[in-house]
């Protein structure tokens, strides 16, 4: 059986996915993600969604050269666009079943 | 291998200015970027805008690269490096700044020669990490309320001598009770080989619920849409209904509406500690056919009930 995790903290975060911890406290400084843990930014621990975005963003920040505010406001769009297209498929299924 | 014509792939003169290349870079990048394009070829198309601008924005790199297109560049045997040819530079593209792994033609060029041919003499600076691997996971309702151990194969580029192969893998892994539709589970080190075995990318199972014959996910309730016949919700009634935890009876409460809920505690997903209800909408049916008794019934409820469903229309 394989191990899994659904939690990374900011050091394997940083480790495994080649991200600085600037980069992780900017991302959290302008509230893409909020740590599910820890105080100190060193005890920062995020669930995997949150890992997720974190790295979304700093790619999109690093790769399409734009500032922070730029990226949270990506990214927040990207996410809501996602939530929409859920709630869209649920009021689908729903829809059909009450018709 | 093939020349690259950096400028070409950006889309400008030989001799455009560092301005003119990130202008080029940025509106390239916004049109083909992955996480904005969903195209299947916008990944590979993007990988080749960024190893241009990685080579273009710099002046060590892009003299260097100028140096070897006055060359020859490509010819009909194709491109080589020129016998003696090393970068100033070596290979020190940040692998932050363009997670892409670029082309034989960069490396051969930069880093003194393709990363898949140096395997046997690595320096600190050739040891690379794996791509992360993401595969979606379809699971049932009813698998996500008590977890389940779930076998998933795919496949991984890995490198077998000198030569790049699909490395098939199956694994088995235990998805945790509750999980919930988008959640995403890591499996170390399970993706993509890297030089060693302790960078070895990761896999990443995104979980996707199946949709349910019987019931739709809010959050943590469930929804289960109920057909009353029209005497049953006039009347109310006691039936038996299904949940994801067995059969339950549930009292309809006399005149029921079309679209009232019905709260059923803690028969809902539960998720980081959190039960949620099942919640059952009524939906009134009427039978497809009718008889010339009912029919008569029918008319004689409508005498008696006087009704208007549409009073609200005429205020």
């Amino acid at each position: 059986m394989s191990e899994i995790t659904l939690h990374l903290t900011i050091q394997e975060l940083c480790q495994y996915e080649e991200i600085t911890q600037d980069s992780v406290y900017a991302v959290v400084e302008y509230g893409i993600v909020d740590p599910v843990d820890g105080n100190a930014v060193s005890e920062w621990v995020f669930d995997l969604d949150s890992a997720h975005w974190i790295k979304k963003a700093v790619r999109l920040n690093q790769q399409l050269q734009i500032d922070w505010v730029a990226t949270a406001m990506v990214i927040d769009l990207m996410r809501q666009k996602e939530q929409l297209k859920k709630e869209n498929s649920q009021l689908k299924a729903r829809l059909d079943r009450l018709l | 291998m093939e020349f690259k014509d950096y400028y070409q792939v950006l889309g400008v003169e030989d001799d455009a200015d560092l301005k003119q290349i990130k202008k080029a870079y940025r509106k390239l990048a916004l049109k083909l970027h992955p996480d904005m394009n969903a195209a299947p070829d916008a990944e590979e198309k993007f990988r080749e805008v960024a190893e241009a601008y990685e080579v273009l924005k710099d002046e060590n790199k892009r003299a260097e690269y100028d140096q070897l297109k006055r060359y020859g560049g490509q010819n009909e045997q194709g491109f080589d490096v020129p016998p003696g040819w090393q970068s100033s530079d070596g290979y020190t593209h940040a692998r932050g700044s363009a997670s892409a792994d670029f082309s034989d033609f960069f490396n051969s060029v930069f880093g003194g020669g393709s990363r898949h041919h140096q395997q046997s003499h690595q320096t600190e600076s050739d040891l690379y990490k794996g791509q992360d691997v993401e595969l979606e996971v379809p699971l049932f309702l009813e698998e996500s309320i008590k977890g389940i151990v779930k076998r998933v194969e795919y496949s991984v580029p890995a490198l077998t001598g000198n030569k790049v192969e699909q490395l098939k893998k199956s694994l088995e892994v235990k998805i945790p009770e509750g999980t919930s539709d988008g959640e995403r589970i890591r499996v170390k080190g399970q993706g993509v080989p890297g030089s060693e075995s302790s960078l070895n990318g990761d896999l990443y199972l995104h979980i996707r619920l199946i949709p349910h014959p019987l019931f739709d996910v809010q959050g943590n309730n469930l929804l289960l849409t109920l057909p009353l016949a029209p005497w049953e919700a006039a009347l109310g009634t006691k039936l038996e209904v299904p949940t994801l935890y067995g059969k339950i009876s549930l009292n309809i409460p006399p005149n029921s509406h079309s679209g009232q809920k019905l709260r059923v505690k803690g028969k809902g997903l539960k998720h980081k500690g959190n039960q949620g209800d099942l919640l059952v909408v009524i939906k009134i049916d009427i039978p497809n056919k009718t008889t010339a008794e009912t029919e008569k019934l029918w008319s004689q409820l409508a005498d008696e009930a006087n009704f208007n469903p549409r009073a609200e229309w005429s205020k």
